[in-house]
């Protein structure tokens, strides 16, 4: 399910069914690591829109969590650790974190939550075909992720 | 030549039905047409697909095959890529399957579990089609697979429709 007005209907009609939230994790900033972040903003919300197509009957996909990378570590660890409470309330079984901001990784243990880290591909010089290869690649690599998680539990 | 002889009341008779009719058909030949065009342009577009496959590399293992099509969202213009499983069966017939599950609408992955061999399996809910696209009952799906239409062209290559509903399973 995406966060769009028809499927969230549905999505509280099949709530039940649905244990799995999926939020990107976007940096943002205006410097010398803008272009890198903005490279993220098109690579990772393409991904887990690709995701979710595969998962909708289980997974619903929210807006991307944005901050901006100036933040302190404390503040951006403590808005993440809020959604994470929240989804909990809301019963989520697995809550999954996508990013390919280098912040986060070290920082995966801190959270009742999964941090899948990707490595961002700077896909703006790429011919669509292999565009696609690869990020096919990328996604079945996370799909096989998330299926082993559900199986686990 | 002819013993018959024409009249001149004939001859001007038959000319003027002719020119006539003539006008007639002029003025009636486009109202004809513009009324009937919804049913010519059905027959010409037929939104048919092509995948890129040729007919040769398709077997009775259901194939995945991805083909992409232009879609016009409101303002937004863009590239589609959808999926089909597709195999032949007995009779040689194309049968090209959507992967759609039709639960909650996750992908479904030809012997997508070990544990379910010759069978479609949705990771979300472990519900389970037949190679038919009939849902496997006591598994979440109330419905089978969608289909979709299926035709080879002239030139060997599979090209891929609507969705329409099973009509095998």
């Amino acid at each position: 399910m995406i966060w769009s007005g028809k499927e969230i209907t549905l999505y509280f009609q099949e709530k039940k069914y649905i244990d799995t939230v999926t939020v990107p994790l976007l940096p943002v900033s205006f410097g010398e690591s803008s272009r890198q972040e903005a490279e993220q903003g098109e690579f990772i919300p393409l991904l887990t829109s690709l995701l979710e197509r595969q998962f909708k009957g289980r997974m619903l996909l929210l807006p991307p969590f944005t901050y901006f990378s100036t933040e302190s570590d404390e503040q951006k660890k403590q808005r993440l650790n809020d959604w994470v409470l929240q989804f909990k309330k809301e019963e989520f079984k697995n809550i999954i974190f996508v990013t390919a901001d280098p912040f986060w990784r070290g920082h995966e243990q801190e959270f009742d939550a999964e941090i899948i880290w990707m490595p961002s591909i700077p896909m703006e010089h790429m011919d669509a075909k292999y565009k696609q290869k690869i990020v096919d690649d990328q996604v079945s690599q996370l799909v096989k992720l998330i299926v082993q998680k559900w199986q686990a539990n | 030549m002819s013993n018959q002889r024409v009249s001149r009341r004939q001859f001007l008779n038959y000319t003027l039905t002719g020119v006539g009719g003539f006008m007639a058909a002029g003025m009636l030949m486009p109202m004809v047409r513009f009324a009937i065009d919804p049913v010519l342009t059905a027959e010409a577009g037929g939104d048919f697909v092509s995948t890129g496959t040729t007919l040769e590399e398709l077997s009775d293992v259901p194939t995945r095959i991805d083909f992409s099509y232009e879609q016009k969202d409101a303002w937004y213009t863009s590239e589609v890529t959808q999926t089909a499983w597709v195999y032949l069966d007995e009779q040689q017939n194309v049968v090209a399957l959507n992967p759609t599950c039709k639960h909650l609408g996750c992908t479904v992955n030809w012997e997508g579990t070990e544990s379910e061999p010759n069978r479609f399996f949705c990771p979300c809910h472990n519900g389970l089609y037949e190679k038919s696209g009939k849902n496997v009952p006591g598994t979440p799906p109330t419905a089978p697979l969608d289909m979709l239409e299926a035709r080879v062209g002239d030139d060997g290559i599979l090209q891929l429709g609507q969705t329409v509903p099973n009509t095998i399973a």
